[in-house]
């Protein structure tokens, strides 16, 4: 089990170095900071552009494959990923952007996760009635709807709710009011501000769970090994709850490879609207501010998440379907 | 609740009064003499069962009115073509059936009664005194469960105090009985590690852990090869024997009952039609259905001189009640008395317990011949007939082609674990008018020649020659086209093979215009296909979907013979028909063969259907022949061990033949061609290879036997000389005739069918 999870791991390694470094060369054959720089008032000669990006190791007279060498050379030796045009360091500024992100998404993920599994469960056994209809009436409504409107009607319920009540309970935008004391105070404050992000994110996102989770169910309730089970005397209830929801559950861990790097795509517009300064904010700044480096390590960034999706999946998978750990 | 349609005082009493009476000894005694059980006597006693669905269509009625009393210990057969009702009768029984089924009458369970009863109070019973063996068992168990702890959690549910120790050598105990080899170290396994006939052991083991009074076995074994069937089938007569169940074992295989059975229902448009013990079924049976049935199935211990007995048409829709015999559109002795309310069942005259739903039943016993009343046609001659088969033209021929897979392992770098040898060597012809047929389990390599053959490209191993074309010479476009019109295919799965989006006339149309035909030759030779093959040429504009399995078969086979090919292909052309059906689409292409002069290559598992079709057969073991010949000499004197264990395990609708059979049971499943073994390849589950002493098995070990005649057989060496011309059956084994290892040798024969 364990040698099979290191041995995904090192292709995952090796696949996240692929893509960042077919991403660096694009990145920096397209983006050039130069003509950003000559824009700038008063207007700075060719040759101290040239200088100043050369000084934060954005030489644009170097060709892609000497900047590439010189960019890895960075990472590997000293783990240093490069600065931005601006100046900034982008392992500082990444440092701590990443924190932000994870933070916001990995509470999402889990609820997401869970509310949409168990409301699957839930409508599957109720197939027909009320509760079902409705459940899943508003899955394929928060399918349908595009992220980025959802996020900002759930926003704008954020903001409704305050008016009514008067005081400013929910914040809409950013993570913390600076200058809290620690303690009880700031943890409400922290409350506050994660509430809007995480509830606009999960209420789109269980959608797709509830409706896979309540199909595969639906699709197993009637399978001939359930009914190998009630023929041995167990009452239908008790055959679909010990039979068919273990395997139903299968395709549904499979999926988590996919839907985790799809929250987080999602997640880049919910930073924007929420104004959270997060890797997705960064990442849609980077493009127009030519930053190269930055784009680059967004785009690592991302296939990290998408390999921790997979080894998520594969590691779901495992736990509800022996069968893997004996081959 | 009273049934107006049964005669019988006994059975015509309000059943809650029956079930209610105290019968005595003498009441009993009197029922059985008139043909008839007390509810006392039996263990499970069903009737007037009705069980109805309600469907898009209208309300399905798909059992009507099915009695029947299963003595302790006995047998009952139920047999009927698919949808006759066999399997909803059975879950009703169960109680399996969905909550929206409607079903009425009643099911005694020693004399207690399980209709209307909860799901929760079903769970008694259920598994404890009823258990069932179902048809798939691919899908039968839970996959990501244990083979052992499947079997536990039965223990566990009626009998919640017993230890986990207990139960787990229980369980273990279970495995070993139903045959699977180190049981202990095998509970441990997940189905998916395990065979289809592994798998359905593990089934029985399960139905038979709490010891049950009734063991209801549906279609127990179609869906396995037929050595697997016979282990299965044995299985199960041990089961029956440990736990002294009564068995209600449902089959559309007249063979698979015949020699297990005490008594016979044969169900039609969900009623029971005929009721009776076996020989009074197989040897007497007075409805034309049964007696159709029976004419129906080729024989795989004689050869026939007489074409099958085909039953046209289709059952009824259950939709609409019949307002006369159900069987009434079909029959052929239908008349007018025929069409006034369905005939119920009734006593057969001078027997006790026979009873059949036809008006005519009196006048069918005794010496009615059933190929007179079914106008069975005539056996069609062919051409080449009286031409030996040397001075006929060579139409297919195959030298040494092999298939060989390689297997590989490893996600990012491949490597090479293995080789496995789908197709390892195989040559052989085929001749004109000639109808040559591969049989084997499946895994032995039939689809993989066919396709290679299909393939007919020039960088194969091996020579594949179609009408003097080879595949060596040139594989060129124009070729392959020449190849196509000199051979066809019709595939299995009459549904699949045809795109339900064209007409039958599309369909036929495409290979002509393919051929470069004129619209208005294309026209005539579709409308003569069409009688060709006995459909209606007014149907050519209907979709595939208007059709049922059978005529969608004559459909596919118009198609292969639309542009005049020399050779047919046929992948189990029958193998997805019901019998009444099959022997309509075997006789006609028997008829096909004769007038168009046409050469078959077969590829089938049921060898009755060999016998009654081909000339020549070749047995296939593991990608080999392991024996070839004249398909007569072959299936009455087979030499190899592995043929002479494959004809053995074919069941025969004759219960007097299956009673006294002998019958080699193959240990285990065929081996993946992976491991094959070095030396025979047939080693593994030899039964003479067990029985030799140690000398000569090492001969098996370590040599390949070549395909060849020894005349080890002073018989088969005296008529060679006699006739003066080279028998045709050839065969790779170094010890043929040998004794056979005792205790792979079945036989219920001296104590009638339950013998212990
Ligand atoms: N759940 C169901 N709903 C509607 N019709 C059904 C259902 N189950 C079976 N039937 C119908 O009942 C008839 C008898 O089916 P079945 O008992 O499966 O036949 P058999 O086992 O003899 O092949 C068929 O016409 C089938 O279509
Ligand atoms: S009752 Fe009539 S139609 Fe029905 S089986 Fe008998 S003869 Fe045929
Ligand atoms: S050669 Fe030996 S192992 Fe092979 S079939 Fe003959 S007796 Fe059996
Ligand atoms: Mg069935």
């Amino acid at each position: 089990m364990f040698r099979y999870l290191a041995k995904r791991g090192i292709t995952y390694v090796f696949m996240i170095f692929l893509t960042t470094s077919a991403g660096y060369l694009l990145a920096v054959s397209t983006l050039k900071p130069a003509l950003l720089e000559q824009e700038r008032i008063p207007r700075p000669t060719p040759e101290q552009v040239v200088n100043s990006l050369s000084l934060k190791g954005l030489n644009p007279e170097l060709n892609p494959w000497e900047r590439y060498v010189d960019w890895l050379t960075g990472i590997v030796t000293r783990w240093d990923w490069g600065r931005s045009p601006n100046g900034a360091f982008i392992n500082a500024e990444f440092g701590d952007r990443v924190w932000i992100s994870t933070r916001l998404f990995l509470a999402s993920i889990i609820l997401t996760l869970v509310i949409g599994v168990a409301l699957g469960v839930y409508s599957a056994a109720r197939q027909y009635k009320f509760s079902d209809r409705a459940i899943t009436a508003y899955s394929y409504l928060a399918y349908i709807v595009p992220a980025p409107i959802a996020y900002f009607l759930v926003q704008l319920a954020a903001i409704n709710i305050n008016d009514t009540l008067g005081k400013r309970v929910f914040f809409v935008t950013g993570i913390s009011t600076p200058g809290m004391d620690p303690g009880w105070a700031q943890f409400v404050d922290m409350v506050a501000h994660y509430a809007v992000p995480t509830i606009a994110i999960t209420l789109v996102g269980w959608g797709s769970y509830q409706i896979a989770q309540r199909q595969y169910l639906l699709d197993n309730v009637n399978a001939d090994f359930v009914r190998t089970a009630r023929a041995k005397g167990l009452t239908r209830n008790q055959a679909i709850s010990r039979h068919a929801l273990r395997v139903s559950f299968i395709p549904v861990a499979q999926s988590i490879a996919f839907t985790i790097p799809a929250i987080f795509a999602g997640g880049f517009f919910a930073e924007k609207i929420f104004a959270w300064p997060g890797v997705g904010s960064w990442s849609i700044d980077a493009i127009s501010q030519q930053d190269v480096n930055a784009a680059t390590a967004t785009l690592a960034y991302g296939s990290v998440i998408f390999a921790i999706g997979a080894i998520l999946a594969d590691f779901a998978t495992t736990l509800v379907d022996p069968r893997v750990r004996v081959q | 609740m009273s049934r107006e349609t049964s005669p019988e005082p006994s059975e015509s009493l309000p059943v809650s009064a029956v079930a209610a009476s105290p019968v005595g000894r003498s009441t009993a005694e009197r029922l059985h003499v008139a043909g008839l059980h007390a509810p006392g006597d039996a263990v499970l006693s069903v009737r007037d069962l009705n069980v109805r669905f309600n469907s898009e269509n209208g309300v399905v009625h798909a059992v009507r009115g099915v009695d029947f009393d299963l003595l302790p210990g006995k047998t009952l057969g139920i047999v009927g073509e698919s949808g006759s009702g066999k399997s909803v009768t059975s879950m009703a029984i169960m109680g399996l059936l969905p909550e929206t089924a409607e079903v009425n009458g009643s099911v005694l369970l020693k004399g207690k009664e399980l209709l209307g009863l909860s799901d929760k109070a079903m769970c008694k019973y259920r598994g404890k005194e009823l258990a069932m063996v179902f048809q798939d068992p691919l899908s039968s168990l839970t996959p990501v469960y244990t083979v052992g702890n499947q079997i536990v959690e039965a223990l566990t549910v009626h009998n919640p105090t017993m230890s986990k120790q207990a139960k787990e050598v229980r369980a273990a105990e279970l495995l070993g009985m139903v045959g699977i080899p180190s049981p202990k170290d095998r509970l441990k396994a997940f189905p998916h590690e395990f065979s289809g006939g592994m798998r359905q052991r593990v089934m029985i083991a399960i139905a038979i852990a709490n010891n049950p009074r009734v063991l209801i076995a549906d279609e127990p074994t179609t869906a396995l090869d037929v050595t697997i069937q016979a282990q299965v089938l044995e299985v199960l007569q041990k089961a029956q024997d440990e736990t002294g169940a009564a068995v209600v074992m449902i089959t559309h295989d007249l063979g698979v009952v015949a020699g297990i059975a005490d008594d016979i229902l044969v169900m039609y448009a969900g009623k029971p039609v005929e009721a009776g013990v076996v020989d009074d079924i197989y040897y007497n049976p007075r409805m034309p259905y049964t007696m159709g049935l029976l004419g129906a199935v080729p024989r795989v211990d004689i050869s026939e001189k007489s074409s099958l007995i085909p039953i046209e048409g289709m059952p009824p829709n259950l939709v609409h009640t019949p307002t006369g015999c159900s069987f009434a559109p079909r029959c052929p002795l239908a008349g007018p008395e025929c069409l006034t309310g369905e005939p119920p069942l009734r006593k057969v005259p001078g027997s006790s317990a026979h009873q059949a739903a036809c008006v005519k039943a009196e006048a069918l016993g005794g010496d009615v011949d059933v190929h007179d009343i079914f106008h069975a046609p005539p056996v069609p001659v062919s051409n080449f007939a009286g031409i030996p088969r040397e001075d006929r033209k060579t139409v297919l021929e195959l030298r040494d082609v092999k298939k060989h897979f390689p297997l590989m392992k490893g996600a990012l770098l491949k490597r090479r674990i293995g080789t496995v040898k789908a197709v390892d060597g195989l040559s052989f012809d085929i001749r004109e008018g000639e109808c040559f047929a591969i049989v084997g389990e499946s895994g032995s390599g039939k689809t993989t020649t066919l396709l290679e053959i299909m393939e007919f490209h020039k960088d194969q191993d091996g020579e594949v020659v179609i009408g003097g074309l080879s595949n060596k010479e040139a594989a060129d476009s124009k070729t392959k086209f020449a190849m196509r019109k000199e051979m066809q295919m019709v595939f299995q799965d009459p549904t699949g093979a045809l795109d339900p989006r064209f007409t039958v006339y599309e369909v036929l149309a495409e290979p002509l215009v393919n051929q470069g035909m004129g619209k208005s030759d294309i026209k005539k030779r579709i409308m003569e296909l069409m009688r060709l093959v006995g459909l209606q040429p007014d149907h050519v504009n209907r979709f595939p979907n208007q059709f049922s399995g059978g005529q969608r078969q004559r459909i596919g086979i118009a198609r292969a013979l639309a542009v005049n090919p020399k050779l047919v292909v046929l992948d189990e052309p029958v193998s997805a028909l019901d019998v009444s059906v099959q022997a309509g689409v075997i006789n006609l292409l028997d008829k096909l063969r004769a007038e168009l002069g046409l050469s078959y290559l077969m590829v089938a598992h049921d060898l009755a259907v060999v016998r009654h079709i081909s000339d020549r057969v070749a047995v296939m073991y593991l990608g080999k022949i392991v024996e070839v010949g004249e398909v007569g000499r072959v299936f009455d004197n087979p030499r190899h061990p592995y043929t002479r264990a494959l004809l053995s395990a074919i069941p025969v609708p004759d219960p007097e033949v299956e009673r006294n059979r002998e019958r080699i049971i193959l240990e285990g499943d065929l081996p993946t061609p992976l491991d094959a073994p070095t030396g025979c390849n047939f080693v593994t589950r030899c039964p003479v290879y067990a029985a030799l002493p140690e000398a000569k098995k090492q001969k098996c070990l370590t040599e390949e036997p070549p395909l060849e005649m020894i005349s080890a057989s002073r018989a088969a060496a005296q008529l060679e000389a006699e006739t003066s011309t080279a028998l045709d059956q050839r065969f790779a084994c170094f010890f043929p005739d040998g004794d056979l290892d005792q205790s792979s040798l079945v036989s219920h024969a001296s104590a009638g069918p339950h013998a212990p």
